[in-house]
């Protein structure tokens, strides 16, 4: 049988409808169908209401959790620290003052001689904020050495 | 209910000896799914055509072979399956009547097909079956009935 003689057999067949049933056994299954529903607990209702808003709740339930979070961290985010008021230097003054100068000699391993110049620096800076009536010192000594060759010397 | 009672009644009336246990087999299986339906809604159709054929077994293996034999040639009056128009009314009766000789296999596939409106797969649900065997037990089934009608009308 092929597939075109199918659907002639499926349609002349499909033009038969099953005979309607009874009328005393469609009112026997209506008042079947009554004795059940009288004795189906009213739960359906609202299990039905239940059901039809669970997938919103599954929804907020999240959504819910996530904008407490972001109010949570907007009300405690700690607060900045209060930092110093920035201090404006109008004036810096520096002041290099040369403490020792003297000169070192010295053999490297080839036997060539080579002096060093050594100098003892004490380098002062001085910040001052004249509106704020700030003055910062700091003082650093600093060491400078210099090699100098013989012929150069 | 009327909307699918014609169907649930004739799968009934294939799955039993005689009209009266066809009528109280759509009862029962109907009141039991309805049972079982906590919503509120209308059980699923398949959930029906499988009660009836379960009930139906279990009516024909409580009922002794003698008694059913008995009660079968007693029975000369078939109801008619079909509701036909007055000009089908011939072709009701030979269809009726190839049907009745159609393997069992293939005679409720082909029922649950062409008049229950049921798929393949809700088909294969019904009868607890693969769903690639229901559609070819239907290909067999029509092209067995297609043979039977021909000898029924000739």
């Amino acid at each position: 049988m092929n597939h075109f003689d199918h659907r002639l057999v499926e349609g002349d067949l499909a033009r038969l409808r099953p005979a309607r049933p009874p009328e005393q056994l469609l009112e026997r299954l209506e008042a079947a169908r009554c004795q059940v529903a009288k004795r189906q607990p009213a739960a359906p209702e609202r299990a039905a209401w239940r059901l039809d808003w669970l997938p919103l709740f599954r929804w907020l339930a999240p959504a819910t959790a996530v904008v407490i979070a972001a109010v949570a961290l907007a009300i405690w985010r700690p607060a900045p620290l209060q930092s110093a008021p920035a201090i404006r230097a109008d004036d810096v003054e520096i002041d290099r003052q040369l403490l020792n100068s003297y000169d070192a000699v010295a053999t490297l391993p080839g036997g060539e001689p080579v002096r060093f110049r050594c100098r003892e620096w004490m380098d002062a800076v001085t910040f001052r904020d004249t509106a704020g009536g700030v003055v910062i010192q700091q003082r650093e000594p600093r060491f400078e050495v210099v090699a100098v060759r013989f012929e150069t010397y | 209910m009327a909307e699918h009672a014609p169907s649930l009644l004739l799968f009934a009336r294939q799955q039993s000896r005689t009209e009266a246990d066809a009528q109280d087999l759509v009862q029962d299986a109907i009141v039991e799914c309805w049972q079982r339906q906590r919503d509120g809604e209308p059980p699923p159709r398949p959930l029906v055509f499988a009660t009836i054929r379960r009930r139906a077994i279990d009516l024909a293996r409580t009922l002794d072979r003698r008694a059913q034999r008995e009660l079968v040639a007693g029975e000369e009056v078939l109801e008619c399956w079909f509701d036909p128009g007055v000009e089908d009314r011939e072709r009701a009766r030979i269809v009726q009547s190839a049907m009745n000789q159609l393997p069992e296999i293939y005679r409720e596939v082909i029922t649950l097909k062409l008049w229950g409106d049921l798929t393949f797969g809700e088909i294969a649900e019904t009868l607890a079956i693969p769903a690639n065997t229901a559609a070819s037990r239907y290909r067999y089934g029509l092209a067995e009935l297609r043979e039977l009608t021909r000898e029924v009308a000739a």
